[in-house]
């Protein structure tokens, strides 16, 4: 299997998404933010339409407008401060609406579809290196950003008091969040894309653990939930952005399985003997 | 020397009247303690944030002298109770936030305030009390000259509540750390303070324990505070 070129190259993203969506995703989820990876993932749609209308490459036109949309989301965080969840809707409603604009007036040069459920045979060199520079500008700045991302997550307020530039950091943010899911829709798609963001991080959390078991953790269940997507998805021939995501469902339910199984022998063990 | 000055100070969210502070003018003193008393909603928690510049006044001005303040939020307030982060994690991120080199300060803060041994428990599980003692231990980080605390007693037993009076006390008189708590607890407020700022309807009033005691709890003042004895 592996010694097809496109599954090499396949192979090499999957490597770096399992990283990267991790890392994003542990934010949005403790910010209670996990429907954002959902609306900008609709968001990088716009954008490999518009690249593909402008005959430019789709993954870097989903890198510019997912970022645009990114910044935009937090410039109407001041003016929808009651309603935030409408700043979702009407993020989503031009991204949704801008796609389908563009995909229905036929002006198209390329095939939007793969996009959507995502596909290991149209990953090329130069999507491949755009991977690998947006993934090793999005961990550094993750390396750099680390402490700050961790308290503006947990306590906004301590941040700004101990002198954290919140504003511009969450601007930083919905940039690696757009990074992210440029990345990401080549293989596993728009559809699903949300689930890479949230899943593995839902079952890290499953753990209850402190903050840096729980981020490696993620990494670690978003590893095993790629690679067996896509390495099943090969066999199954299917699509391997909707088979991974049913394996980190899959993963989900055997960690929360296995919590109840060790809650339960615990107790037994921990019960009087009559 | 002043600590924190307010002159002239309007505030209303939405930028027009009514006030929810009404022309204050207000000066706190290098280590003085003051707790900031009165009803729900007379705008104790506006003024810390106008203190701690999360908002910014709609008329007047408010200046602190700090050099380095220290913020203990209400425990109850988090909605990230589960959020998973151990003692020790928390600390230890705030430290780097502040730009302190020396990991020690992290072990000293958490044995200052008699949490030894917690350093690896998730701060979610903490009682009320526990919780109240790491969030000063964290806002010591640093030494600061300002210490500004929201409710400290809220959610937190009665012997946590002494304990934690008690260092605050001992912070303030023998450290020189000027302090302004938001209270609801009456009683803290007068054994502990140095002076006491009454609100009502957008207007302030600072005074001595003896003074408040004399006015608003048994003189003509009687029944404008309804705070918790």
């Amino acid at each position: 299997m592996l010694s097809y070129n496109f599954m090499q190259n396949a192979l090499f993203v999957s490597v770096f998404i399992s990283i990267l969506c991790p890392c994003i995703g542990i934010f949005l989820v403790l910010r209670r933010y996990s429907m954002i990876g959902d609306t900008l993932s609709h968001a990088s749609l716009a954008g490999v339409t518009i690249g593909l209308m402008c005959g430019q490459n789709p993954v870097l036109g989903a890198f510019l407008f997912t970022s645009f949309c990114g910044a935009l989301i937090e410039f109407l965080r001041s003016y929808f401060k009651k309603y935030t969840d409408l700043i979702l809707t009407v993020v989503l409603s031009l991204s949704v609406g801008t796609a389908i604009t563009i995909i229905s007036s036929g002006k198209l040069h390329a095939n939007a579809d793969s996009f959507l459920f995502g596909s290991i045979l149209t990953v090329t060199k130069f999507d491949m290196a755009m991977v690998l520079i947006l993934s090793l500008i999005s961990v550094l700045t993750l390396i750099v950003l680390y402490h700050q991302m961790i308290y503006i997550a947990y306590d906004e307020e301590a941040a700004k008091v101990a002198g954290v530039r919140v504003r511009l950091i969450n601007y930083i943010f919905s940039i690696l969040v757009a990074s992210a899911i440029s990345i990401s829709i080549r293989i596993v798609g728009v559809l699903v894309l949300s689930s890479m963001i949230a899943l593995p991080v839902a079952t890290a959390l499953q753990l209850e653990k402190g903050f840096r078991h729980t981020f490696l953790f993620s990494i670690v269940f978003s590893f095993l939930d790629i690679m067996l997507g896509l390495f099943l998805s090969y066999y199954l021939n299917v699509a391997p952005g909707g088979f991974t995501a049913l394996v980190s469902v899959a993963m989900l339910v055997l960690v929360l399985a296995g919590k109840q199984i060790a809650k339960r022998v615990r107790s037994f063990k921990g019960s009087p003997v009559s | 020397m002043f600590m924190i000055q307010a002159s002239n100070l309007f505030f209303s969210y939405t930028g027009s009247p009514p006030y929810v502070l009404n022309d204050i003018s207000l000066e706190i003193s290098d280590g003085d303690y003051v707790s900031v008393v009165g009803e729900n909603g007379c705008g104790k928690s506006t003024l810390m944030r106008l203190i701690l510049k999360f908002i910014k006044p709609t008329g007047g001005a408010i200046e602190s002298k700090a050099k380095r303040i220290g913020y203990v939020p209400q425990k109850n307030d988090f909605s990230n109770a589960n959020f998973p982060i151990t003692v020790s994690e928390m600390l230890h991120s705030y430290r780097k936030l502040l730009k302190i080199k020396d990991k020690s300060v992290v072990a000293s803060g958490i044995a200052q305030v008699g949490m030894n041994g917690f350093e690896n428990a998730l701060v979610g599980t903490l009682s009320g009390g526990q919780g109240q003692k790491i969030l000063i231990a964290r806002a010591l980080l640093g030494n600061p000259d300002l210490l500004i605390l929201d409710e400290p007693s809220t959610g937190v037993d009665m012997e946590s509540q002494k304990e934690i009076y008690g260092f605050l006390k001992k912070l303030n008189r023998e450290k020189g750390i000027t302090i302004v708590s938001v209270e609801h607890n009456l009683n803290a407020a007068i054994a502990n303070s140095t002076f006491l700022y009454h609100l009502a309807a957008g207007r302030g009033h600072l005074c001595t324990p003896e003074q408040y005691t004399k006015e608003y709890l048994h003189g003509e003042k009687k029944g404008e505070s309804n705070a918790q004895l």
